[in-house]
């Protein structure tokens, strides 16, 4: 079962029947779908359902093995344009721990060649949003777990990305900073970036604005999370995302 | 109980890890061989022996003396018969020296006969190329163990107008050695020798460690992967790490070299300094790319950690570091020529020891380029293996 494939002429991404396979292990069966922009999108699904896959072909780390998938309109994963335009922050503390939080995101800004002026006034504005202002000189070493987290948050939006890959940003994290990493992320998208987000926490993709079910590969649910409950006729969509299971095993 | 249980779990999940057994049990047995080759023999040393007018009638009986050292190689001097004149004698066998043909010669000239006959001590002289402090005391040792034998192997003076009492007219007086170094003097100390190449070995020792824990933990943290999504190419991290490294080995080497030649009192110059940094840089670019390749050849930190004394050790024992590599046996030599401190020291010496230019070590350089280029190709293919992204 694909997702939606509605027409949206300004989409954001577009899978069209793509396939990713690993030694001949397929971790993404043929899954075609348009995420529209200006939204957060959510990939739900258990561990091993291909969602770090779908998130690493959109950054252009890894090739589709067969597909084509496309980005704002028309542009290659991997391509610089499409490069300078994403924000990805994968699920480790991938940020220099030696290095003060101005640092980390100096360097990130730097290597997506942003003029220093400019890139001094959006750290500025990027350390409000992630309430790091005060503790903009320290080294990440003296932080937090939650500080490092926002930090490692700050770094990826530093040059204003259009759309921002966040793999399970939230795991791990108390349920303060959750809330706050949800308020932050639902501002950045008021603000016009799209989000794209992989989480295996049903609370999580019941703040999306769209949700796709993936399992084992596979695309088997797409909606709203309102949508998604009442196809179901389920209480919440942690039983929807059941139902489409064994409606899954059933097919 | 639970401790055996504790056991259980240390030796089963250590006997899963192939590479670490491996390195835990073969290891030693490397580094044993390594001494024993090293340390096994007296130092083999070839002589070889010229003699000139009369002296010509004993240069058998010397080679047989000298043969009969078990620790002393007899070598034919390629200097022909009629050569004389004694400039182009000592011209000869200096050259000689310098190729390596031979670790010692003695000269033994009309002379020194005619000396001996005359109730003198008689001169012999003794060449050798000076700048390997263990060679050169192996040749010493050599010939003092044999000076008596050479000077009983000498005609015997009687005097005519002395009846047989008169046994004193044997000139039994010890001979004189007279010493001539290429390089070096009698001051020329185990330290000379051995400390101009401690600035290359340091930076290559240190680069290596740093760049393979450094990029391995860039690696794991998932921090290349980023700046892999961002615009940023391959290469130019990596031109970036060698920037960085390059900064650190630089001010490395001049702490070290400066040290050293502090301790030593060596007067060098600029150029021989200028013409050590060339050596020393082109060993840290070696050292910076198989930090890399170890780091993506290893799964975790503890396997790249098991590289360091994998690359290290070897160099240690082979790299003519302390141990001349011509008392090890083929299959090691061959080994030493894989090395790029083998190189690295070579040249270090030419420039630091014979004083000689740069351009005197072109082939030294031009293979460690060659390792550069060897090991930097490995390095992307790895990476390209085990990161698809890359």
């Amino acid at each position: 079962m694909n997702a939606d494939t509605g027409s949206f002429s300004e989409y954001i991404l577009k899978l069209e029947n793509v396939v990713k396979t690993f030694d001949g292990f397929t971790a993404l069966h043929q899954t075609s779908m348009i995420i529209p922009g200006r939204m957060v999108f959510g990939l739900l699904g258990p561990n091993g359902a291909g969602k770090t896959t779908l998130l690493r072909l959109i950054t252009g780390l890894i090739s589709p093995t067969a597909g084509k998938l496309t980005m704002f309109g028309g542009m290659e994963p991997g391509s610089s344009e499409a490069r300078a335009r994403i924000g990805y922050m994968p699920q480790s503390l991938a940020i220099y721990p030696n290095l003060s939080v101005e640092e980390n995101m100096l360097f990130f800004g730097r290597m997506y060649g942003m003029e220093e002026e400019a890139l001094k006034t959006r750290i500025d504005e990027v350390l409000e949003t992630i309430e790091l202002t005060g503790r903009r000189h320290d080294i990440l070493a003296n932080l937090s777990g939650g500080m490092v987290r926002r930090a490692l948050l700050g770094t990826t939006l530093v040059h204003r990305p259009k759309l921002l890959l966040l793999d399970e940003p939230t795991a791990g994290v108390d349920p303060v900073l959750r809330i706050k990493i949800w308020e932050t992320l639902r501002k950045l998208c008021d603000e016009g970036t799209s989000i794209l987000i992989t989480t295996h926490h049903i609370s999580e993709a019941d703040r999306c604005d769209r949700v796709v079910f993936l399992r084992s590969g596979s695309i088997i649910g797409d909606g709203t999370p309102e949508e998604l409950t009442r196809k179901y006729q389920a209480d919440d969509l942690e039983k929807a995302f059941v139902l489409a299971t064994r409606e899954e095993a059933v097919v | 109980m639970r401790s055996v249980w504790v056991a259980v779990r240390v030796i089963r999940e250590i006997s899963r890890d192939r590479r670490t057994l491996a390195f835990f049990f073969l290891a030693p047995l490397v580094v044993m061989t390594l001494v024993y080759y090293a340390i096994k023999d007296d130092q083999i040393v070839k002589i070889g022996v010229v003699t000139r007018g009369a002296a010509r009638f004993f240069e058998m009986d010397f080679i047989n003396t000298l043969e009969m050292d078990k620790d002393v190689r007899m070598i034919s001097m390629p200097i022909p018969d009629e050569e004389t004149d004694p400039q182009t004698l000592d011209r000869l066998i200096r050259q000689e020296l310098a190729i390596g043909g031979v670790d010692g010669v003695l000269y033994m000239g009309e002379k020194m006969i005619t000396d001996r006959f005359d109730g003198r001590e008689g001169t012999l002289h003794l060449y050798v190329e000076g700048s390997k402090p263990i060679i050169t005391s192996a040749v010493f040792g050599a010939i003092a163990d044999a000076m008596d034998e050479l000077a009983a192997s000498l005609p015997v003076v009687i005097d005519s107008s002395c009846s047989s009492l008169c046994a004193d007219s044997v000139n039994n007086k010890p001979m004189v050695l007279e010493k001539h170094y290429s390089y070096g003097s009698d001051d020329y100390r185990m330290v000379d020798f051995f400390l101009p190449v401690l600035p290359a070995f340091f930076v290559f020792f240190f680069t290596f460690i740093l760049s393979t824990i450094t990029f391995q933990r860039e690696r794991l943290r998932g921090t290349l992967e980023r700046l892999l999504v961002a615009p940023v190419g391959f290469y130019q991290v990596i031109a970036g790490y060698v920037m960085g490294f390059f900064t650190f080995a630089s001010l490395q080497s001049i702490i070290v070299v400066t040290y050293i030649l502090k301790l030593i009192q060596f007067d060098f110059t600029w150029s021989q300094t200028l013409a050590f940094s060339v050596v020393v840089l082109l060993t840290m670019l070696v050292a910076l790319n198989l930090g890399l390749l170890a780091s993506f050849l290893a799964h975790n930190e503890f396997q790249a950690l098991q590289f360091i004394p994998l690359v290290i050790l070897p160099q240690i024992f082979l790299a003519d570091i302390i141990w001349d590599i011509n008392g090890f046996p083929m299959f090691f030599r061959i080994i030493a020529w894989a090395l790029p401190l083998t190189h690295a020291n070579a040249a270090a010496r030419d420039i630091m020891i014979r004083n000689n230019p740069l351009s005197n070590s072109w082939m030294e350089l031009l293979i460690l380029a060659g390792f550069i280029v060897v090991v930097f190709t490995a390095m992307t293919l790895v990476a390209k293996k085990k990161d698809k992204s890359i």
